[in-house]
């Protein structure tokens, strides 16, 4: 008898464990909302990618810690589009369709977020870029559902051009790798740096090819016509590679080098990188003191055990907007919160900042300073003496972009 | 710009580039001309090679010529090592199937190294100090050339030089020039035709190890360097002669160089130069500068 009971008790204990696991997937069905990230994870992409999903992740455990959007939890779907425009655009779709994301992260480079972009519009599905970062998509190849938390070409390229006119130089040397970017930043900064100096010349302008890994060339030549600041669009391994090479020639014992210092570069670089290198970076984690800032680089480098770059804190950024979009809407629809991205104004990490509402850009700045041996930071130099060109200084107006747009329909 | 100096450090660097293009288009080389097998992963093994010197160099911590020659004594054993485990494994089993299935193992190989190469080392951009007595520049007639290049202008010659005496004055190096051409008579002779093609395989990864560990110096290094280099590779290769040593070092000199002066005048060219070499060499004398003509 008592075997029977307990039989009976077990066979209980089993329906109620079955009856009790389908509704709560059910339930859980309903309760998550995915986020499709189309990262970037090889060759070139790989650090940006490194930095990205920790900020991502870190981003995701703390929101869903304290109720997740609108009390659904968040859940991260990656893929890899390996740098490669046509495969983004076909997981964009992937994402969409059957993974049934709501919105999409982008990725690192600027050819597969033009090509994701597209799907995303086609969809209606909010996509924000945090670092891939081409004008076109704010201007031309804007569409309400997306926004841009990272400084663009323009911001940049006209951005360090402002500040580099009020300095005294005037003969410039410029190295840009030969493709769309390096074509698109050397336009920019010529324009602006004219403009704010007509005194100034560019005495000098190389090209290397896109995976170039020897500079031997290049540096004589420029080197051959003297200019007191070189800017450069070269990024990441190629910059590095660059000044490392550089460095015995002695290039900059009578020229300054101005160019993209961002935390990995930096890390690449280490003690090797010289000091009073002016240049620029887009955020860095050592320059922006805010509230915000700080609580963010504390819990970061205690998760992970290293400083975050600035691509952590840009995707972390970006997803803060997604954040306050939503509880703007008060729906986690990607209709309603694209709407509500029109002039939406958040605490970013780098302080209070907007969504500018005719072309979905924030007004982020980029950081501009010295480069300089830190006590605080043993194994890379940082940028002293900060200060940030704001991005109304420099960005395009709206009237520019509506005639951009009108020039080049979609 | 066209003075003298100029030139002379256009040409220096363009020699130096051109060594190391040697010391890794050798390895390939020399695996084809007696394996017969176009390998793909020759770059991942560069690449490899290079990483674990940037292991090793922050193992050692010092920027002292002694930590870089260690580099250059462990890497090398450790890539052919890893190599030993390809060959008895994989490669061994394809020598004479056809070049369709070769390239299919040698790809996906690409795929695999570059995949455990992220797992390992992470995919952020390493940087290997040069040893200091090489980190700057030295001062001929007035004239600063970096140091680091010069060192590779020595070291590409004397590793040609060996390479040349082990394969044209060794016991070893018969063994080996015998596989290519008659390896049914080698076998007969009692000699060991698997062993040496294990051999040959495992000198050609330490090639590709110790040109890792020398380009690891003169730029950063990233997952991206591996396929980046095995093209320029096939190229030198090409123009050489499949399976010549000294056309693998005519070829390098001919592209390091080439490309060096057309980065100046011509710099959108650079890119496709050593394939308009390689296209030229193969209209001309398709096998190549120093290759022999198929039998």
């Amino acid at each position: 008898m008592k075997k029977m009971a307990l039989r009976l008790f077990g066979i209980a204990a089993v329906i109620i464990a079955v009856m009790g696991i389908v509704p709560a997937e059910q339930v859980r069905a309903e309760e998550v909302i995915k986020i499709g990230w189309i990262a970037d994870m090889g060759g070139i992409g790989a650090s940006f990618y490194k930095s990205q999903k920790e900020g991502i992740e870190m981003f995701i455990e703390e929101t869903n810690a304290s109720g997740g959007f609108m009390g659904k939890k968040l859940e991260l779907v990656i893929r890899d589009s390996d740098l490669k425009a046509d495969v983004g655009a076909n997981l964009a779709r992937e994402l969409i369709l059957n993974e049934k994301c709501e919105y999409l992260i982008g990725p690192t480079s600027s050819a597969v977020a033009l090509a994701a972009t597209k799907v995303a519009k086609e969809f209606k599905k909010v996509i924000f870029f945090h670092t891939s970062n081409t004008e076109k998509l704010t201007t031309t190849d804007f569409h309400p559902y997306m926004f841009q938390v990272v400084p663009n070409t323009g911001i940049e390229g006209r951005g360090i051009a402002y500040f580099l006119a009020q300095k005294p130089y005037k003969n410039y040397g410029y190295i840009g790798l030969d493709y769309a970017y390096g074509h698109d930043q050397h336009d920019a900064f010529k324009e602006s740096l004219l403009k704010g100096n007509p005194n100034a010349k560019i005495v000098a302008e190389v090209w290397p090819k896109t995976d170039e890994k020897n500079y031997g060339s290049y540096i004589p030549t420029l080197m051959a016509q003297n200019p007191e600041v070189i800017y450069s669009s070269l990024w990441g391994g190629a910059l590095s590679t660059f000044i490392k090479q550089a460095i015995p020639y002695g290039l900059f014992k009578k020229t300054t080098l101005s160019s993209l210092y961002d935390l990995d570069m930096l890390r690449a670089m280490g003690q090797e990188m010289p000091e009073n290198l002016m240049g620029y970076t887009r955020c860095p984690f050592y320059a922006v003191n805010t509230p915000q800032m700080k609580v963010f680089v504390d819990k970061y480098h205690q998760k992970f055990k290293e400083w975050p770059a600035d691509w952590a804190i840009m995707a972390y950024d970006g997803l803060l907007v997604l954040k306050k979009a939503v509880d703007t809407a008060g729906s986690t629809d990607s209709e309603k919160v694209s709407k509500a991205l029109d002039g939406l104004k958040w605490t970013s990490l780098r302080g209070e900042r907007y969504i500018r509402a005719e072309d979905h850009m924030a007004n982020v700045g980029i950081y501009v300073g010295v480069s300089a041996k830190d006590s605080r930071y043993k194994d890379f130099l940082i940028l002293k003496d900060v200060v940030e060109v704001p991005a109304e200084k420099v960005w395009m107006s709206v009237d520019e972009i509506k005639a951009l747009r009108a020039k080049n329909p979609q | 710009m066209m003075n003298l100096q100029f030139m002379l450090f256009i040409l220096i660097n363009g020699l130096s580039q051109g060594m190391v293009l040697f010391i890794i288009a050798s390895g390939l080389s020399l695996v084809f001309g007696v394996l017969r097998v176009i390998n793909f992963a020759h770059g991942s093994l560069y690449m490899i090679g290079a990483f674990l010197a940037f292991s090793l160099s922050s193992l050692f911590a010092g920027k002292t010529l002694f930590a870089f020659l260690m580099l250059m004594l462990l890497v090398p054993p450790a890539v052919a090592v890893l190599g030993l485990g390809l060959e008895v494994s994989l490669f061994r089993r394809i020598y004479r199937k056809e070049h369709l299935l070769q390239l299919l193992l040698t790809y996906s190989l690409v795929l695999i190294l570059d995949g455990l190469t992220r797992i390992i080392w992470g995919g952020q951009i390493r940087n290997v100090p040069r040893p200091e007595i090489l980190a700057g520049s030295l001062d001929l007639f007035g004239l600063f050339f970096p140091s680091y290049n010069l060192f590779l202008l020595i070291m590409g010659p004397l590793i040609a030089a060996g390479l040349w005496t082990l394969l044209y004055r060794s016991r070893a190096g018969n063994y080996i020039r015998a596989a290519v051409t008659y390896p049914e008579m080698l076998g007969a002779l009692g000699v060991n035709v698997p062993g040496v093609m294990t051999a040959t395989f495992m000198l050609g990864c330490f090639l590709a190890g110790l040109g890792g560990v020398f380009m690891s110096a003169l730029a950063n290094i990233d997952l991206s360097i591996g396929m980046e280099r095995i093209i320029e590779c096939f190229a030198v290769v090409v123009i050489g002669g499949l399976g010549s040593v000294g056309g693998a070092l005519l070829g390098s000199l001919i592209i390091g160089v080439g490309v060096a002066f057309i980065q100046i005048y011509f710099s959108r060219m650079a890119l496709v130069f050593p394939y308009v070499i390689m296209a030229l060499v193969l209209i001309i004398r398709p096998w190549g500068l120093f290759g022999k003509p198929e039998r």
